[in-house]
């Protein structure tokens, strides 16, 4: 990897992660388990690792912005995760801010050209 | 499948214990659940080859283990540029007061080119255990501001003092174009500046760190240093220690940056004075016969003429000073002139 690739590469980390958790929250407004909620981000393109997603999860649940309940499903057991009430209002919030630097980025992307 | 037991017991491993077993089965279930989907996307179990690659997907045991641990740091980058910046200071002054230490109690007990040797070799060993201790304290910090974070007082509050009106002025560019003195050159000038006081005070006990081979011969003539000489080493050691005192306190104020031009006109206003001394000394008579009786005869005119010799000597040194002197002044003036100039 090129000196400006791994820069590249870094910058886009970095500009990922906030949205990555953003994205998960809007997701986990519909109860999920781990593996099909990689999918559906995938799907809608946001692919995101396994190790990255599950352990995001966790913490997530750690701060008291989701809930989470083992459960049968298919014969096996599977953790499922949704938002709790105090996700939502963060998610709100969230949003908000996201909305917010979305129209400023944009402004300023359309001033520039 | 035998090779997802096997990477799941190798992430076990690295988990904390309390939750190990939870977030294997979560983990287990996903990728189970991932396994079944390639299964059927194939129509056929996967084979080792194509299981050894999807686990190397899912990346090292003790990576992926690490994932769900807190983000821990020795240091946290929050207090990492206070750390630094201490880090540089004690270093510092553990030199200074080592370097310190060093030039007064080795002429006063062991003094030898050997003992100071032996002292300068220690210093990297004391910088690395300063550096250690530094270092635990701020891991301990670090420690203590994450595990009780209501307990410990924010690290911005360190700074809860800091007013803009107490900055520093803006730094003089020097006229003359030349870089700003490091600040790793005005360490440099006083943990030398410490050695030379530790080599000065050693002198009165071995001339030959002055003299060098000479003094055997100095030793062995029939003349001696008259008693002035012992006024004029006092002199010598005060205005090493002026000096010394004077860039610590510029280090410690961190003006180290600021030019010397008032520190070194100082040093060359007081050092006329010892001058002054010898000059005026009566006879001019800075060498001595160790017995006069004796030698006055024979080594008389040889004395005339070391003596007179001295005297030139000085008077250049002298002359050389005064005119330094007079030149830095006479800067002083031209710049507050030019200054001036400017203003209107």
């Amino acid at each position: 990897m090129t000196l400006a690739e791994n820069l590249f590469e870094n910058l886009r980390l970095e500009l990922r992660r906030g949205c990555l958790t953003l994205a998960v929250l809007v997701e986990l407004r519909q109860e999920h388990y781990g593996y099909t909620l990689r999918k559906d981000l995938a799907e809608s393109g946001l692919a995101i690792d396994e190790s990255t997603l599950y352990p995001l999860l966790r913490r997530l649940e750690s701060q008291g912005l989701l809930v989470s309940e083992w459960r049968e499903e298919e014969k096996r057991n599977k953790r499922f995760y949704r938002l709790s009430s105090d996700g939502e209002q963060m998610l709100g919030q969230l949003l908000e801010e996201w909305n917010s630097i979305n129209a400023s980025i944009s402004a300023i992307i359309n001033r520039g050209q | 499948m035998e090779l997802l037991d096997r990477y799941l017991q190798a992430v076990k491993k690295h988990l904390p214990s309390r939750r190990q077993d939870d977030i294997i089965a979560e983990l287990r279930a996903n990728m189970e659940s991932q396994l079944e989907d390639k299964e059927a996307e194939l129509g056929r179990p996967l084979t080792a080859t194509e299981a050894g690659d999807w686990l190397k997907q899912m990346g090292a045991p003790m990576m992926v283990a690490a994932r769900y641990q807190p983000q821990q740091y020795l240091i946290g980058p929050a207090i990492f540029p206070i750390y630094l910046y201490v880090l540089r200071r004690v270093i510092v002054l553990a030199v200074i007061v080592y370097s310190a230490v060093v030039a007064v109690v080795i002429p006063l007990t062991a003094p030898s080119g050997a003992a100071l040797l032996a002292s300068a070799l220690r210093i990297p060993g004391i910088l690395i255990t300063t550096a250690v201790w530094v270092t635990a304290v701020f891991a301990a910090v670090e420690f203590f501001a994450t595990h009780y974070p209501g307990k410990c007082p924010p690290i911005d509050g360190l700074f809860g003092a800091w007013s803009p009106s107490t900055l520093p002025p803006v730094e003089k560019t020097t006229p003359t174009g030349r870089k700003p003195r490091s600040f790793a050159q005005a360490v440099a000038e006083i943990v030398f500046g410490l050695f030379f006081l530790g080599w000065l005070l050693l002198i009165p006990r071995h001339l030959f760190l002055i003299m060098g081979p000479g003094a055997f011969y100095w030793d062995a003539s029939p003349f001696q240093f008259a008693n002035v000489w012992t006024t004029i080493f006092w002199w010598a050691v005060v205005l090493s220690l002026v000096q010394l005192v004077w860039r610590c306190v510029d280090l410690v104020r961190g003006t180290w940056q600021q030019s010397a031009r008032a520190q070194r006109m100082t040093i060359q206003a007081i050092s006329l004075v010892p001058l002054g001394l010898l000059l005026s000394l009566p006879g001019r008579l800075y060498v001595t016969l160790k017995h006069p009786a004796l030698d006055q005869l024979q080594y008389g005119s040889t004395l005339d003429t070391i003596n007179k010799n001295i005297h030139l000597g000085v008077l250049f040194i002298c002359a050389i000073v005064v005119l330094q002197l007079a030149f830095d002044i006479g800067k002083i003036a031209l710049d507050a002139y030019r200054k001036g100039a400017a203003v209107q």
